[in-house]
């Protein structure tokens, strides 16, 4: 270190901001924004990679893009009214702004997934974060071998994204399954666990598949993936953890000795389940 | 750089003059009953500088990672980083804490530098000083003891047993420029070689001079704590008396895990982002919610807490750091009252039920 010079580098915390083009109400509970950075610059990620989304006064929190990088303009992330800082940004209006920092962590790991056949088991809002990588697949279809998506929530009232949904249900890009929990009156699809979908379709071993959920889901499928003989190293899970600080510091995503926030959230299984604390 | 001696009789004026120019952090007491106890402080003159002292209560990173430190101000939909540091020094910081410093110093820096803490450091100049009192829970013989200090300025020793003939005084090692800037505050002299090596056995002859002492390789320590890592039973004997105060986590030079959180000004128009120390022995750490009141803890008791804690200190970092994430200051055993916190305790019962399982 030099002697009693502040270094130049920037401030990491200091986050930057992006306006709201428009704003969704995807189900009571979440909110689906589309943003743009405020300096019009063009966000680079990858699919899986996350931000820090705050507002003054409130707070900052980890937030998985849901848009592909594929469409350039701008950038979709959701928002699920759970505490102070989502409650208060589930009340900005469109040309409001938001703060964001990142994009941080390691996403799906495309040069892994392509010219693979493809299966996606997103639970709940897991969709969020892989509908990055659904829509990037869609965009670039032709990279891929077979695609298939999974998707259970506990009713219909918790299903997002319903425009993209009546999309996938008839689309010809995607092999794609849903399910609730619980059915209401007016549900008319399948009722049960999302692995019940394992039997409406064959998977073949060499299927690179991506899980996102909470994380009593991931057993289970992980459990129908190795029925079928799916190595570990082929299965990506998209882990949720408290991710305070996304850049390695604060301690708070800790899994074992890896982190969420650095290490993941996507992480291959094989590297994970000797670990104790990830699921 | 140079090797210099202060007398005795012109260290006072040596401090006095250095507090005209610079703030300077150093321990002092900080109340005393029937034990003494030390806290690093902003000095005021020389009078409150307690180099015998043994232990402060909370380790010096806190002259650049403080308990509470805005890092973001922001008014009216504006905002701007707070970092504004000014030159000063943290005197009297033991080898110990130089090394837990060291490591503070690689974690804020390592992958992302964060300037809020790295800036704060850049501006401060550190002077080690050799370890007059022995704290009663101290083990920094035997943790951590094969990594040299480092990442200090000077080392200032004082010289005792000395012969009638000999001046008393202080030996101040000068290791780079920042050091060689406080030679201007006082009457120093260069040391003799009776000095330097007077100094160098003062500082060897303490080292196995600890009340506490781990008979391990760190290597030994590592494995078998890693291998006990599925041993409920071990790790809620260990916890069992825990109540989640975090005091162990606090109190450790080596801890460096921060919540960070907004709040406002009066006029609910302006207000600040706060980094603050977290614990990872806390209950809520590693928790997050999700909607309608559910949540999940990824760490659920205190034996999953416990066991994260060691693992932190023994395992998970020893790569990166080229030793343990312990340097055996024992603040965390003085500050637990339960007495569950400390490391010696803690490492020879897991190395002796793994000795016990291996008969
Ligand atoms: S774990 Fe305890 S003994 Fe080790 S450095 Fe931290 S406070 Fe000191
Ligand atoms: S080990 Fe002791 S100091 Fe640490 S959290 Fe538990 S009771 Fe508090
Ligand atoms: S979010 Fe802070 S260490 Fe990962």
């Amino acid at each position: 270190m030099t002697a009693f010079e502040n270094k130049k580098a920037e401030n990491i915390f200091l986050p930057r901001e992006a306006v709201i083009l428009n704003i969704k109400e995807t189900s009571q509970l979440e909110k689906h924004f589309t943003l743009r950075n405020a300096d019009a610059s063009k966000m680079i990620f990858e699919p899986g990679q996350f931000l820090e989304v705050s507002l003054f006064g409130y707070g900052e929190i980890p937030i998985g893009l849901a848009s592909s990088p594929t469409r350039e303009n701008s950038f979709d992330i959701v928002i699920r009214t759970v505490g102070r800082v989502s409650t208060a940004i589930n009340q900005l209006k469109e040309g409001d702004s938001l703060y964001i920092r990142g994009p941080y962590g390691n996403g799906f790991k495309l040069e892994q997934l392509r010219s693979y056949p493809i299966l996606v088991v997103a639970g709940g809002v897991g969709v969020c974060p892989t509908r990055s990588l659904i829509q990037y697949i869609m965009d670039r279809r032709e990279e891929f071998k077979s695609f298939t998506l999974f998707y259970g929530t506990r009713d219909p009232s918790q299903q997002l994204f319903l425009e993209d949904l009546k999309q996938w249900r008839c689309s010809d890009k995607v092999e794609y399954y849903e399910t609730v929990d619980k059915a209401d009156e007016h549900w008319e699809g399948p009722v049960g666990l999302i692995t019940e979908l394992f039997k409406k379709t064959s998977i073949a071993a060499e299927t690179r598949v991506i899980i996102c959920g909470p994380p009593i889901m991931f057993k289970f499928v992980i459990y129908e993936l190795d029925k079928i003989g799916i190595a570990h190293n082929h299965i990506f899970v998209d882990l949720e953890r408290r991710m305070k600080c996304a850049i390695g510091k604060c301690g708070h995503c800790q899994i074992n000795n890896k982190y969420a926030c650095l290490d993941g959230p996507v992480f291959a299984l094989s590297d994970i389940s000797n670990l104790e604390e990830a699921f | 750089m140079n090797t210099y001696f202060i007398k005795e009789s012109d260290f006072n004026n040596f401090i006095d003059n250095m507090l005209l120019q610079l703030p300077v952090i150093a321990p002092v007491l900080s109340s005393e009953s029937v034990e003494s106890f030390f806290s690093f402080e902003f000095l005021k003159n020389h009078d409150e500088l307690r180099l015998d002292y043994d232990i402060t209560i909370l380790p010096p990173k806190k002259a650049f990672f403080p308990p509470r430190q805005v890092i973001i101000e922001f008014s009216h939909g504006k905002f701007h980083g707070t970092v504004n540091a000014k030159k000063q020094v943290l005197l009297g910081v033991h080898p110990y804490d130089i090394k837990a410093i060291d490591q503070t110093d690689f974690l804020f820096t390592e992958n992302y530098e964060d300037i809020n803490y790295t800036a704060y450091r850049n501006a401060t100049t550190l002077v080690c000083s050799n370890i007059q009192t022995i704290s009663k829970r101290a083990f920094w013989g035997s943790i951590s003891h094969d990594v040299p200090a480092r990442g200090h300025d000077a080392f200032l020793t004082k010289l005792t047993d000395l012969n009638e003939a000999e001046e008393e005084g202080y030996l101040f090692e000068v290791f780079n420029e920042k050091g060689h800037e406080l030679l201007s505050f006082g009457q120093f002299l260069l040391a003799t070689e009776l000095q330097i090596q007077q100094a160098k056995s003062i500082n060897e002859s303490i080292k196995d001079k600890c009340p506490q002492q781990l008979n391990y390789s760190q290597d030994e320590m590592a494995n078998t704590i890693c291998r006990s890592f599925n041993n409920t039973a071990l790790w809620d004997e260990l916890a069992q008396d825990c109540f989640s105060c975090g005091s162990c986590n606090t109190t450790c030079p080596t801890c460096y895990c921060f919540n960070v959180e907004d709040s406002w000004n009066i006029d609910q128009q302006s207000g600040q982002r706060t980094r603050y120390w977290d614990s990872c022995m806390t209950e809520d750490f590693a928790k997050i919610s999700s909607a309608d009141g559910q949540s999940e803890n990824f760490r659920k008791t205190t034996a999953a807490r416990m066991r994260h804690r060691i693992m932190r200190k023994m395992v998970y970092l020893n790569d990166k750091l080229g030793t343990q994430a312990c340097v055996g200051c024992g603040r965390c055993s003085i500050a637990c009252t339960a007495d569950i916190a400390d490391p010696v305790n803690i490492i020879k019962r897991i190395m002796e039920e793994a000795a016990n399982d291996s008969l």
